[in-house]
């Protein structure tokens, strides 16, 4: 205990300490290493904190009437240790990266202030999740919320970078007043700031408190999480940050909005929840769902990298939502098997997406250090200047795809097996509609293949686009190390997933002991024989053990054979060059056809003729446009009525100073009278 | 041990069987069109002849193209031996399930798109293109006919499933007539069949998977066939033990293991067949009909999947 407590005072040491060094030392050479290594020995400690408690017990501090009838009260409870986990696994590896990425903003910014904002932030997050009030949980996430958006607008040079900074900050606060909404129910009913409070007396809510309790909490971490039709800040801001921060809010900080979820549902109910309460788990599946179809749509015609990737953490969080759904709606049916089947589905899919996200916004990074470009239509061929980030960046999309053996297929499949286990919920309906909300999660992982094979292919194969990608170099070794260990992680999380099961299971109390990380998962059916089974250490031997034999076989029967190297088949024409390549949006572009419900798009198609020659063409020009509908059909109306309504009440703002002074005498004369009125009854 | 033996040569007979079967297509197809065609062991001449050729690679390449043949066969040969073939189970199954063999299929096809864009031809980004599309549509209907016959037969454990399928009765459950629908179409997508795309053409219009692997020679084009033919052969036995199971052997005897595989020879040439004549009789469709052909098998499942519900 007095070994937890000294080692998360020195996490917030750390952090301090590497926040304020930065703003001391206005020597830029030194500013990259004092604010970024303490950043990296605090993240260490704290995933050896994160770890001690999710085998222990939990931590607990408390500093009473810390403000007038407030307590500081910090809870690291398993739950909160599996969020910490993530958070410090992932802030290692990025602030081992930005030592060497903060060059690149070295000549035209101040590093320092960037290294106080970077340190904030994740010590902000951690707190977030570390607090056990309702009062220090808002202060910290509104820290939280404040820093990220400097973050955000650090290259403030750009106007698009504020402006998307700007939708951020709105939504953010749009999501906090909902969270504070929800807090205040909680206190209403107890009197208290106090999480523990909100805990013990949770089951005596009435129901009506308890839906509207978890209703603005969803909507409130939903926006942070960024959820469908919430999601409009994401693609703005994760593009328009620096890239490690960018891998920060992808991989971290909107799993805080899921953490916020997560951790509602379970104060709420402590699971033990009736079918009342499986609209809970339908509503996350429904929203999920149409999350997750959504942002992989818009993820797979889009041609900024940092872009798609936004719109593909929208997918990711949709994945997770269905799985973490799914796991309520067991448990409001008193599945208590299944429920845990679920939950452990989408907390390993929310693992996953922090390490492999993380991985592909600092590979991202990477590509933008090294060419200034986001636009994969200038990209192309940096697998022969860039072998090592183009290695990693595969990793990461093999994972995030979902194809075996990396760790994106276990959560799927785990996810799948949840889907797949449906049938055993007592209710006609619900079962239907949950093996059709299965339609769009299958094809979300069918799209997302779609999305990274255009993201991976276009940027990193074939023939570069632009005369820039010569003369680039690969990005330096801090950078690549960085990577190097989430990438890592996807591997280790794939080969062998008990290693994170076993996290799970006794991060959420599901089972008291750690699993064998060489087990392999077994599903029963409802006649006890087996439902599914996966084994992937010995799938992973027979890939290597089918590898060696038709290697061999080859090499035995096919003798020694030459390879020759000669241009691509050009038809016979000649001198191929980028031009002639697949672009990304002509690579998107049947899928674009196939859903223009959705994307709107339309051509425009402008020629010029020789004269009177109606088949020669002086020029072309072919323009292809695709509109957001969430942008046009909802924001935009509710942005213009606003505009509309402040509009006449800036009438009443004449600027007179005897305007006010009426204003206020009418005030005085209702507030008195109010007084007055009150009084006699 | 006899029967990890028995499964080590179920995944052996698959990867060894698989060019005859594309044989028997292909000399099915050339009679419907009153040629007389190549002789049926011809697939294997030509792995064999590709294996001893020299190889020509596009000075565009990185090692993505070089590697995606060998992943190609790795992942479509290691998903052979988690397919219970004669034998009603497999020792592999429990190692990995149906969701793994098709999450193996996905990483072959996920190569050879990244290989196809890696030469820097027009071509190679056109087949990509289009097998982008194939793909991300069939998924659904993929996971919903799994959907089905998984809940029909309570799991996706490959050797229960079978088991539940040889021991179940004549009578079909009516749903399953439904993912047998889906499934006859998604066993052409995943293959490259007509309607979908054309495996003999290599014309610009219309060739989708021709074009991936447009630019292999030698060694890597003949494992490219070769765990192509895997495939084809993988997604047959599927449907032969799951819809048409009869003759298949629950116990390690020779008598039994013989009539199992006599007889699923003979189902998966008649399928094959079959397969081939419907080729022949229709033509290549344009390409976004096909949504529709694959909005029919996710229809078609989707009912079969309400059936089961409220049966």
């Amino acid at each position: 205990m007095v070994e937890n407590l000294s080692l998360f005072q020195l996490v917030v040491f750390l952090f301090a300490s590497g926040a304020l060094l930065g703003l001391f030392s206005r020597n830029s050479r030194f500013t990259r290493i004092l604010t970024f290594i303490p950043t990296m020995i605090g993240s260490f400690f704290t995933v050896i904190f994160s770890v001690s408690v999710i085998l222990e017990k939990p931590f607990q501090l408390m500093v009473p009437n810390l403000l007038p009838f407030i307590n500081f009260e910090i809870k690291v409870d398993g739950i909160a240790a599996f969020f910490l986990l993530l958070i410090s696994i992932v802030s290692f590896a990025v602030s081992l990266y930005s030592i060497g990425y903060s060059k690149e903003y070295e000549a035209k910014k101040r590093t320092s202030v960037f290294g106080f904002l970077f340190n904030s932030f994740i010590l902000s997050m951690i707190l977030v999740v570390a607090s056990n009030n309702s009062f220090f949980f808002l202060i910290f996430w509104e820290l939280m919320s404040l820093t990220s958006f400097f973050l955000v607008i650090y290259d403030h040079d750009k106007e698009e970078n504020v402006k998307s900074g700007l939708t951020y900050l709105v939504m953010t606060h749009f999501g906090t007043a909902f969270i504070f909404a929800s807090f205040l129910l909680g206190y209403i009913q107890t009197g208290s700031f106090s999480f523990d409070a909100f805990r013990n007396s949770s089951s005596s809510f009435p129901l009506l408190t308890k839906n509207l309790i978890f209703l603005f909490a969803f909507i409130g971490f939903g926006t942070k999480a960024g959820i469908v039709p919430l999601h409009i800040w994401l693609p703005q801001a994760h593009p328009s940050a620096p890239s490690n921060v960018s891998a920060l809010m992808s991989a971290v900080m909107i799993k805080i909005g899921i953490y916020g979820i997560v951790r509602t549902v379970f104060d709420l109910s402590g699971f033990g929840l009736s079918p009342e309460y499986s609209w809970w788990g339908l509503l996350m599946i429904a929203i999920g769902s149409v999350s997750a179809i959504i942002g992989v749509l818009y993820a797979v015609i889009e041609h900024d990298i940092k872009r798609a990737l936004a719109f593909s953490s929208i997918e990711n969080i949709g994945i997770i939502l269905v799985g973490f759904g799914l796991s309520v709606v067991f448990a409001s049916f008193n599945l208590t098997t299944l429920s845990a089947l679920a939950l452990i589905a989408s907390m390993y899919h929310t693992m996953n997406h922090s390490v492999f996200k993380g991985l592909l916004f600092m590979g991202a990074g990477s590509v933008v250090y090294a060419t200034h470009t986001r636009n994969m239509e200038h990209l192309g061929g940096l697998i022969k200047k860039m072998p090592w980030t183009a290695l990693l960046f595969l990793i990461g999309t093999i994972s995030i795809v979902g194809l075996p053996p990396f760790n994106g297929f276990i959560s799927e499949w785990l996810t799948m097996q949840a889907l797949l286990s449906s049938y055993q919920i007592p209710s006609i309906i619900l079962q239907i509609s949950i093996a059709f909300a299965s339609l769009p999660f299958a094809l979300t992982i069918g799209v997302a293949a779609a999305t990274f094979v255009k993201l991976f292919g276009i940027s990193f194969l074939s023939r570069p686009r632009s005369d820039t990608i010569a003369k680039i170099k690969e990005v330096p070794r801090s950078m690549i190390a960085g990577m190097s260990i989430l990438a890592a992680a996807c591997v280790l999380l794939g080969v062998l997933p008990f290693l994170g099961i076993s996290v799970i299971t006794s991060a959420f109390h599901i089972l008291s002991q750690p699993i064998n990380p060489f087990d392999t998962i077994i599903l029963q059916n409802s006649f006890g024989k087996s439902f599914a089974n996966l084994s992937m250490p010995v799938v992973v031997i027979m890939l290597l053990s089918v590898a060696i034999a038709i290697f061999g076989f080859i090499k035995v029967i096919g003798g020694k054979t030459k390879k020759t190297t000669f241009s691509t088949w050009d038809c016979g024409f000649g001198n191929l060059n980028e031009r002639m390549e697949y672009t990304g949006t002509s690579l998107s572009q049947p899928i674009r056809v196939v859903f223009k419900t959705l994307f709107r798009s339309h051509t425009q198609i402008q020629r010029e003729f020789f004269g009177d020659h109606k088949y020669i063409l002086r020029t072309l020009k072919v323009e292809s446009f695709t509109k957001n509908i969430f942008e046009e059909k909802l924001y935009l109306p509710i942005m213009s009525s606003s505009i509309f309504i402040f509009d006449k009440i800036r009438k009443i703002q004449t600027g007179k100073i005897n305007a006010y002074l009426l204003y206020i005498m009418i005030t005085i004369v209702l507030l008195l009278l109010f007084v007055r009125l009150s009084h006699n009854v | 041990m006899a029967e990890i033996l028995v499964g080590i040569i179920q995944g052996l007979v698959i990867i060894l069987l698989s060019p005859l079967i594309t044989g028997i297509m292909r000399k099915t197809k050339a009679r419907t069109q009153k040629r007389m065609g190549a002789r049926l062991l011809q697939p294997y001449y030509d792995i064999l002849k590709l294996i001893k050729k020299d190889e020509v690679i596009s000075d565009q390449s990185s090692w993505i193209f070089r590697i995606c043949p060998w992943v190609n066969f790795v992942a479509l040969a290691a998903a052979a031996f988690f397919i219970p073939l004669f034998l009603t189970y497999s020792p592999f199954g429990l190692a990995g399930d149906l969701l793994l063999v098709i999450g193996l299929f996905a990483l072959a096809r996920f190569f050879t798109m990244l290989a196809s864009l890696d030469v820097a031809s027009s071509f190679g980004g056109l087949g990509s293109s289009r097998e982008m599309m194939y793909s991300a549509l069939l998924e659904p209907a993929l996971f919903l006919t799994i959907f089905i016959v998984a809940l029909t037969y309570g799991g996706t454990n490959l050797s229960t499933l079978v088991t539940e399928v040889s021991s179940a009765t004549l009578l079909p459950h009516p749903q399953l007539i439904f993912a047998a629908i889906a499934m006859f179409v998604l066993v052409l997508g995943e293959t490259g069949r007509l309607p979908f795309d054309n495996p003999s053409t290599h014309l610009e219009l219309t060739m989708v998977h021709e074009a991936m692997i447009l630019e292999y020679s030698g060694k890597s084009l003949a494992l490219i066939e070769w765990s192509q033919a895997i495939k084809l052969l993988i997604l047959l036995v599927l449907v032969v033990n799951i819809f048409v199971p009869w003759g298949i052997s629950s116990s390690i005897t020779i008598p039994a293991l013989g009539i199992g595989f006599v007889s699923l020879f003979a189902k998966i040439s008649i399928l094959a067949i079959f397969i081939a004549y419907f080729e022949s009789s229709i033509a290549k469709w344009r390409l976004f009909r096909i949504p529709d052909l694959v909005a029919v098998a996710i229809a078609s499942s989707m009912i079969g999947i309400i059936l089961y519900y409220i049966k």
